[in-house]
């Protein structure tokens, strides 16, 4: 069997994939033709395939330190290796019932510490070590929980003999279910054929089996009950598959500002009123759960969020003070503690620190294959009907040194268990728990962000638009800059001062207008990419309202904008922006679900693209312009409005003023017009029910309707400027009335002194 | 944070009468505002709680009464409506028989190093009850500036009482009571430094001590009756919260001592809470949720001496 193969593990120790006598073992069949001879270029296109992937999933933008030096996120993506652990079915039997018992016996110990705490009367664990964690939560002690653990994760690692050891327990929040989850569906995209072939168990049901045992513990057996998961938003590193599980599970991500506590339960702000919850799945760790009940949580999580649920009004998964058992002084206690509360033995040894590791082969794109140690983290869901374990897990590579609990290497791998689907365990019956259907249901926070979003994105467009028009203009003919005595110069600096969200004219400005033009463009540029950052930002955490191609479109503005800045970039960058931004629009309009959700979204994009209108306008035509520079000037403004076609169409003849206005303000069938925009807003605001919005609109909408004064007095078309003021002030105001009615509430908590 | 006080006369029994008002004013109206509140004195082997109550302005949503894991008695306060202040005021009468320890036969006390030894091993109750006092705390970490001023007081096979004893009087002498200079966020390090601190400074340096040596020790949070200058009248809201500490001993059970004042036992003190340092029993902690704004804090005491009644 080793003929051919291009794998070599080291000698004298176990190896996943290749037996001591150098036959691949059965399990790894299906794929260890990769292995060969003559396929590194396809596997290399197969990583570039899962890197795409999961880039598109936000691995690539989404992961850690949002906010770079530019205002863009960094980027630190993890690597999926197209090469899998594959374990045999039997082997992974033992390993799903050693998890089983760690499950059972957790829990057990659990209930043990908070209550009648045998262990520490017994010896088995010291209690002075115990209150020394700085994981024992005191005030979770006497409290009665439906359940401590709901999810339970076991880092796993095989030794060089072969045996498994137990690393450790994550029973706190642990992370890892949804990195699982989402490194299969790149792997069943990637590696589809040997997947298949080897009869690799699926994970599919793993959503609904988590839903339905968080569904469980509502209070009072409520039938009707809702869960969100509760998740440490874009800035906490496992947002990524915080919002991938809770969108798998359909169920809302609320981050802490999204909960209040009132008598006893916990409230979710939603667009018009506060809506009960019964069940948080948490993925922030207890010490930023609640402030009042743990010194270090400062101003995160959700104030009284453990008095609601030890006065039984709220259930946690994981129970408040389930991160007690992950630490070292429970975990030498473990066999013992087993033994006294179960009367079983552990199934699996603890790992110790001179325990060498086995290998399994990883796909090195330079060298080709190498022996590489990892560890394998197990996943265990508790329900009614018991414990569920995952079958399948993830892998993560370990570099020379590293503790198995910490691995540094950003090197996943996807553990599949072979010989084992499709079969019973993946074919399992699967009942829906009864769930509030979320489609009217929109957190404020929510609302908030989409709106943003989609200003951002108009105005990241509108700025980018502007520099691409005047750019290409001076391209195409550098003599512009002469041209009616500089009026075009004039015309362009203020069309981007407007785009920048500017006045009009820089009143302090001494340099010649060509100096200015340039200094302008530079900080359009900046204003877009600045717009990118808070489009990135606002959309990451709202990305389970947006589309999934959405997130891909995401990832490649972090990439285009950090573009932007550079000393060389062309107009052709910008373009390249454009068409990413049109993509992004597009899925807008075409892939998002038509809900309070959208109209937010959308509120936010016609508010900005109506108000950049207006200064354009009042930047360029409403200024007298030299003879000669008005075409230019009226082109570039035509043009930025992506309206010069339709001008040109329609009118054939030299720039008119009040044909020029017709099409930009008060046709209302020009996607980028201002009439067009007032319509979708006032179908917006309607739709919410709301008539101040729908005033302000009409008021906007009236201003359209008077004709233009054509005078010119003091160098400024007076007609067009009251126009521009009449239209504007009522849009203002609805923005700022957007914000109040609809967003503005206080959700950051306040220490209270102390003295 | 109270000053040391004047040499005092220990009597048989004691009644005080207990008022704390802690006053919270915000610039603008608070949305939410929670609280718990370590207002209530608990029952003790030597102190009765005749009455107590915890009256809130101006009112509230939730209020919960409860025993904490450490047996005292937490009110946890909901206001879920505009406010732009909140009083909380305790008021209690309690009845104290202070204890009798002499000082002066302190060989009733077993040494110091193998009451630390029996809580290493210990089992079922003690383990239960004791054990958590033994854990060094974030207010409470072990230095070497602090085994610098202390560690030489743990004489092996000297009593466990003679050490609290002598431990009480260096940390009195050492430190400089100075209520300017340290608040509930000030690290111990700093204090160890400044050699000044407020009574919780010293509490939490006595604890650091005896925990570091392996003994089981807590925080104690009540009032002090101070006297006024003399020939003076004493003032409204002048006395100020306390803390001092409870030291395990297996023979004796839990004694008081109190650092700031160097008192063993204590001897006009008044009881609270107790845990494992000031964030387990602070009177009054909380959060808010509301537009940014200003916020005050103002905070009065007064321990007033009563009549025994027959």
């Amino acid at each position: 069997m080793t003929e051919g193969l291009r794998y070599r593990p080291a000698e004298g120790r176990f190896d996943e994939a290749v037996a001591p006598d150098g036959a691949v073992r059965p399990a790894w069949r299906s794929v260890a033709g990769l292995l060969a001879e003559g396929r590194r270029g396809e596997l290399l296109e197969r990583q570039r395939q899962a890197d795409r992937m999961l880039d598109a999933e936000g691995a690539g933008h989404l992961v850690h330190d949002l906010g770079g030096a530019t205002g863009l996120p960094a980027s630190t993506p993890w690597r999926l290796d197209p090469v899998p652990i594959v374990l045999g079915e039997e082997e992974f039997d033992l390993l799903a019932a050693a998890v089983e018992q760690r499950s059972r016996a957790l829990e057990a110990v659990l209930i043990d510490l908070h209550g009648p705490r045998r262990l520490l009367r017994e010896g088995i664990i010291p209690a002075g070590a115990l209150a020394a964690t700085s994981a024992l939560r005191m005030s979770a002690i006497g409290q009665s929980v439906p359940r401590w653990l709901v999810h339970h994760a076991v880092d796993v690692v095989r030794a060089a003999d072969g045996s498994w050891r137990v690393v450790g327990d994550l029973t706190d929040s642990p992370t890892g279910l949804g990195y699982a989850l989402l490194n299969r569906s790149v792997m069943a995209r990637v590696m589809a054929d040997p997947l298949r072939e080897s009869s690799t168990a699926a994970l599919v049901q793993a959503p609904t089996v988590l839903r339905r045992a968080l569904a469980a513990l509502a209070p009072g057996g409520r039938a009707d009950s809702r869960t969100v998961v509760l998740s440490g938003g874009p800035d906490h590193p496992s947002y990524v598959e915080q919002s991938y599980l809770a969108v798998q599970m359909g169920l809302h991500l609320a981050e802490g500002a999204d909960l209040v506590v009132r008598q006893h339960r916990v409230w979710l702000r939603a667009l018009d009123a506060l809506e009960p919850i019964d069940v948080v799945y948490r993925r922030v760790d207890d010490r930023g759960l609640d402030p009042l009940e743990v010194r270090a949580a400062g101003t995160q999580g959700v104030p009284a969020i453990t008095w609601a649920a030890r006065a039984g009004g709220v259930a946690l998964a994981n129970a408040f003070g389930s991160g007690v058992v992950e630490s070292t002084v429970v975990g030498d206690g473990m066999a013992d503690a087993a033994r006294l509360l179960l009367g079983e033995e552990l199934l699996l040894p603890a790992w110790r620190a001179s325990d060498d590791l086995a290998t399994t082969p990883l796909f090195d794109t330079a060298t080709g294959f190498v022996p590489c140690r990892v560890v394998v983290r197990l996943h265990a869901v508790i329900g009614p009907s018991g414990v569920w374990v995952l079958p399948g897990g993830a892998g993560r590579v370990l570099r020379d040194g590293d503790h198995p609990a910490e691995p540094t290497a950003q090197r996943a791998k996807d553990v599949w268990v072979a010989g084992a689907g499709p079969s019973t365990r993946t074919r399992a019956p699967v009942v829906v728990p009864a769930q509030v259907d979320f489609g009217g249901s929109v957190p404020k926070r929510v609302a908030d962000s989409l709106y943003w979003t989609g200003r951002a994105a108009e105005r990241a467009e509108v700025a980018a638009r502007a520099a691409r028009v005047v750019e290409g203009q001076l391209d195409q003919d550098p003599d512009l800059v002469s041209v009616g005595d500089g009026g075009w110069v004039r015309g362009a600096t203020a069309l981007l001062r407007a785009a920048q969200g500017l006045s009009p004219v820089d009143a302090t400005a001494t340099a010649p207008w060509v100096d200015r033009l340039a200094a302008e463009s530079a900080a359009t540029r900046a204003v877009i990419v600045e717009q990118l950052g808070s489009l990135v930002r606002e959309g990451s955490s709202v990305r389970q309202f947006l589309s999934s191609t959405t997130g891909r479109v995401l990832g490649r503005l972090t990439r285009v904008g950090s573009d932007l800045l550079r000393a060389d970039a062309a107009v052709d960058d910008l373009d390249m922006l454009l068409v990413d931004l049109a993509a992004l629009a597009g899925l807008a309009m075409e892939s998002t679900v038509r809900g309070p959700a959208w109209r937010f979204l959308d509120l936010g994009r016609r508010l900005e693209r109506a108000l950049a209108l207006l200064g354009a306008v009042e930047a360029t035509v409403g200024a007298e312009i030299d003879g000669p520079a008005v075409q230019p000037v009226v082109e570039a403004l035509l043009a930025a409005n992506e309206s010069l076609v339709a001008y040109r169409r329609r009118y054939r003849s030299e720039i008119e003023l009040d044909a020029l206005v017709d099409l930009l303000v008060r046709d209302d069938t020009n996607p980028r017009g201002l009439a067009f925009q007032l319509d979708r807003i006032r179908e917006h605001v309607s739709s919410l029910g709301w008539p101040e919005g729908v005033a302000l609109v009409d008021a906007a909408a009236r201003a359209l309707l008077a004709g233009v004064d054509p005078a010119v007095v003091g160098g400024r078309r007076v007609g067009l400027d009251a126009l521009v003021l009449a239209a504007r002030g009522p849009l203002l105001e609805l923005d700022a009335a957007v914000v109040v009615r609809w967003f503005a509430d206080p959700v950051n908590p306040v220490p209270m002194g102390q003295r | 944070m109270s000053s040391p006080a004047a040499d005092v006369v220990p009597g048989p029994e004691l009644r005080f009468e207990v008022v704390h008002r802690t006053e919270y004013r915000y610039g603008k109206p608070m949305v939410d505002g929670y609280t718990v509140a370590h207002l209530l004195p608990r029952d003790t082997p030597w102190q009765t709680v005749e009455t107590s109550e915890v009256l809130v302005e101006p009112g509230y949503d939730e209020r919960t009464e409860h025993v904490d894991a450490f047996g005292n008695r937490a009110i946890r306060l909901g206001v879920h409506r505009p406010h732009d202040h909140l009083v909380l005021t305790g008021r209690s009468t309690v009845r104290v028989r202070v204890p009798v320890i002499d000082l002066h036969q302190p060989a009733g006390s077993p040494p110091w190093d193998e009451v630390a030894a029996l809580l290493r091993a210990a089992r079922g109750d003690i383990a239960v009850e004791v054990g958590s006092f033994v854990a060094a705390t974030g207010s409470t970490p072990v230095s070497a500036e602090l085994d610098e001023l202390t560690g030489d007081l743990f004489v092996p096979g000297r009593p466990l009482l003679d050490v609290v004893a002598q431990l009480s009087a260096r940390i009195h002498t050492a430190l400089e009571f100075d209520p300017a200079f340290s608040d509930v966020s000030t690290p111990l390090t700093e204090v160890l430094r400044a050699r000044r601190g407020v009574c919780q400074d010293f509490a939490h340096l006595m604890l650091a001590a005896l925990r570091g040596h392996g003994l089981a020790a807590r925080y104690v949070s009540g009032y002090l009756e101070t006297d006024p200058p003399p020939g003076q009248p004493k003032l409204a809201g002048t006395d100020a919260s306390h803390a001092w500490c409870g030291v395990w001993d297996p023979v004796l059970g839990w004694f008081d001592v109190d650092p700031t004042n160097d008192q063993l036992p204590p001897r006009r003190h008044v009881t609270c809470a107790w845990g494992r340092d000031y964030f387990d029993v602070a009177p009054v902690r909380g959060v808010v949720i509301g537009p940014v704004a200003s916020q005050s804090l103002r905070v009065g005491v007064d321990v007033t001496a009563l009549t025994v009644s027959p």
